[in-house]
């Protein structure tokens, strides 16, 4: 009982990771209704500028401040320069587009910090040395954890007042639901749909930084698996629901904590294990998509005529 | 009397086709005018380039200014509202949000109490106002995407054939509704429609539109004497 406690904080902790990155995707895809291939990239390079700041003496949240800030400003800068430009040829190019923004933001990262290649040391937001756990249901609770943990609630707390009490929330919803109505209604779409790239940066700037200090490191290939468990976090959620990727997030790094606990003793621990635990996540994702199409919390779109 | 809207020699379509080409038109302060035309005559279109949604060449002038080159949602915050042909409501949102959405070019402190007074004038929508819009009937939605077009403070209010996909007594009041906006709110309208003989009741000025250019205007009962529009829109 006490591992199985321990083994869900675990999970949780790292899947409020994909939560954030998620939170990312859902952003973006809800304005255009495209995946970011570049989230996770976008994430790393900031991760980087703050890793090179703090390298420079900046105060680590400092750093993280900062970063943040040029990534919104970058943010803006992707959807007027590549997104828009792009997506005025074909609705498909700006796929494509991010791929290559993909591709181009890991190779730049290499270009421009050299030894990110094997990794470079990053430090932990939160007190991460042996000693520090709360002890709570008999269970050890790394402060470091419950930080990031926290982290991430707080931001998706932000996020949905922003989405639900604004009125730049209520414009992006109404972008969301419907861009030629929003315009009729006044909404500057345009200007909407830059402020979520810019958005979208700005979460990939934190979320990077989290990951960066759970891992004490970080490399060119950091966050790639997290893309990947992100977008699979957004999907099982439904990509255009942001309570559904924070869910899907977190339930997501779960499933993997206790994959990857899976005791030794019981059955089929030849498949199900440390090895699979991805897998398995994989796996489970699937049969829910195979069920509920549009994800958990996705709109199947209510319609009456 | 001076006119709201002045449009002069208007043309514009989709890419390559042109479907308006160069239509004139006044809309008096304070009147109702009525467009009339058949499917594929332009009806749609003409708004879409009144309200910037399209690209569009001529003149058009809304309260002595220019707006042939404004952005749709500046023109907007000038005092043109759209209710577009379908309804447009944001399906996925509450009414309330719908309506909240609608005041979007505002930064005044009284869109609550336009919020209340809207309200009062639909009742249906304030029962209704924490639903999904995609939940009401098409006769509600038409009302929330009228009320949510009036929340922008309008002086002219566009509308694209409210009747479409309406049965018969709700179309009709919804006519009503549209005549009493006019006359006790003051508000001008442009509607365009198939539906003549409701359309005509309310109508201060009518225009025939056909594949794109006007081929008649004046006042109502001037029109439907005409053998030829009788024929095609009166079914008589």
């Amino acid at each position: 009982m006490k591992e199985l406690l321990q083994y869900i904080l675990d999970g949780l902790s790292i899947g409020s990771i994909y939560a954030l990155i998620a939170l990312g995707l859902v952003v973006i895809y809800r304005g255009t209704g495209h995946i970011n291939f570049a989230q996770g990239e976008m994430a790393l390079f900031s991760t980087l500028v703050t890793w090179w700041l703090h390298d420079k003496g900046v105060p680590l949240l400092l750093a993280i401040a900062i970063s943040a800030a040029l990534a919104f400003v970058g943010g803006a800068l992707i959807d007027v320069g590549l997104m828009r430009p792009a997506g005025r040829r074909s609705a498909f190019a700006p796929v494509v587009v991010a791929i290559g923004l993909f591709q181009g933001l890991n190779s730049l990262s290499g270009l421009l910090f050299p030894k990110s290649g094997q990794g470079l040391p990053f430090p932990s937001l939160f007190p991460n040395k042996p000693k520090d756990f709360v002890s709570i249901f008999g269970a050890a609770w790394r402060i470091e954890r419950i930080g990031v943990l926290a982290v991430v609630l707080v931001t998706t707390a932000l996020l949905f007042v922003l989405f639900q009490k604004t009125k730049i929330g209520l414009a992006m919803r109404t972008v969301a639901n419907d861009a030629t109505s929003a315009k009729l209604v006044g909404v500057p779409t345009n200007r909407i749909l830059m402020f979520s790239w810019a958005l979208a940066a700005v979460i990939g700037a934190i979320g990077g930084a989290l990951k960066a200090g759970i891992d004490t490191n970080v490399s060119i290939g950091s966050m790639f698996s997290v893309f990947l468990l992100s977008a699979a976090a957004a999907t099982l959620g439904g990509l255009d629901s942001p309570g559904g990727a924070v869910i899907g997030g977190l339930s997501l790094g779960v499933i993997e904590s206790l994959v990857g606990n899976y005791p030794h003793d019981w059955p089929a621990s030849d498949w199900i294990g440390i090895k699979t635990k991805t897998v398995v996540a994989f796996l489970i994702i699937l049969i829910v998509l195979l069920v509920r199409p549009s994800g958990l919390f996705g709109s199947s779109r209510v319609e009456r005529v | 009397m001076s006119a709201l809207l002045t449009v002069r020699g208007l043309s514009a379509g989709y890419g390559p086709i042109e479907v308006l080409h160069g239509v004139d038109l006044d809309v008096q302060e304070g009147q109702v005018a009525v467009i009339l035309g058949a499917n594929g005559a332009g009806k749609t279109t003409m708004l879409r380039a009144i309200s910037g949604m399209i690209p569009r060449t001529g003149v058009v002038d809304f309260n002595g200014q220019s707006i042939i080159k404004t952005a749709p949602e500046r023109i907007v915050s000038l005092g043109v509202a759209q209710v577009p042909q379908g309804r447009g409501t944001f399906t996925d949102l509450t009414v309330d949000d719908n309506m909240r959405a609608g005041a979007y070019v505002r930064h005044d402190h009284e869109v609550v109490s336009d919020l209340a007074l809207w309200y009062e004038t639909f009742p249906r929508l304030k029962d209704r106002r924490s639903q999904k819009a995609g939940t009401l009937s098409g006769g509600e939605q038409q009302m929330l995407a009228i009320a949510r077009a009036l929340m922008s403070r309008p002086k002219l209010l566009l509308c694209d054939e409210p009747s479409l996909g309406l049965a018969p007594l709700i179309t009709k009041a919804l006519f009503q509704t549209i005549q009493r906006l006019n006359e006790q709110h003051g508000l001008t309208v442009l509607l365009v429609e198939q539906n003549a003989n409701l359309a005509l009741d309310i109508a201060h000025h009518v225009c025939l539109l056909e594949t794109g250019l006007i081929i008649a205007a004046g006042s109502p009962a001037a029109i439907a004497s005409d053998d030829a529009v009788r024929r095609a829109y009166l079914g008589a």
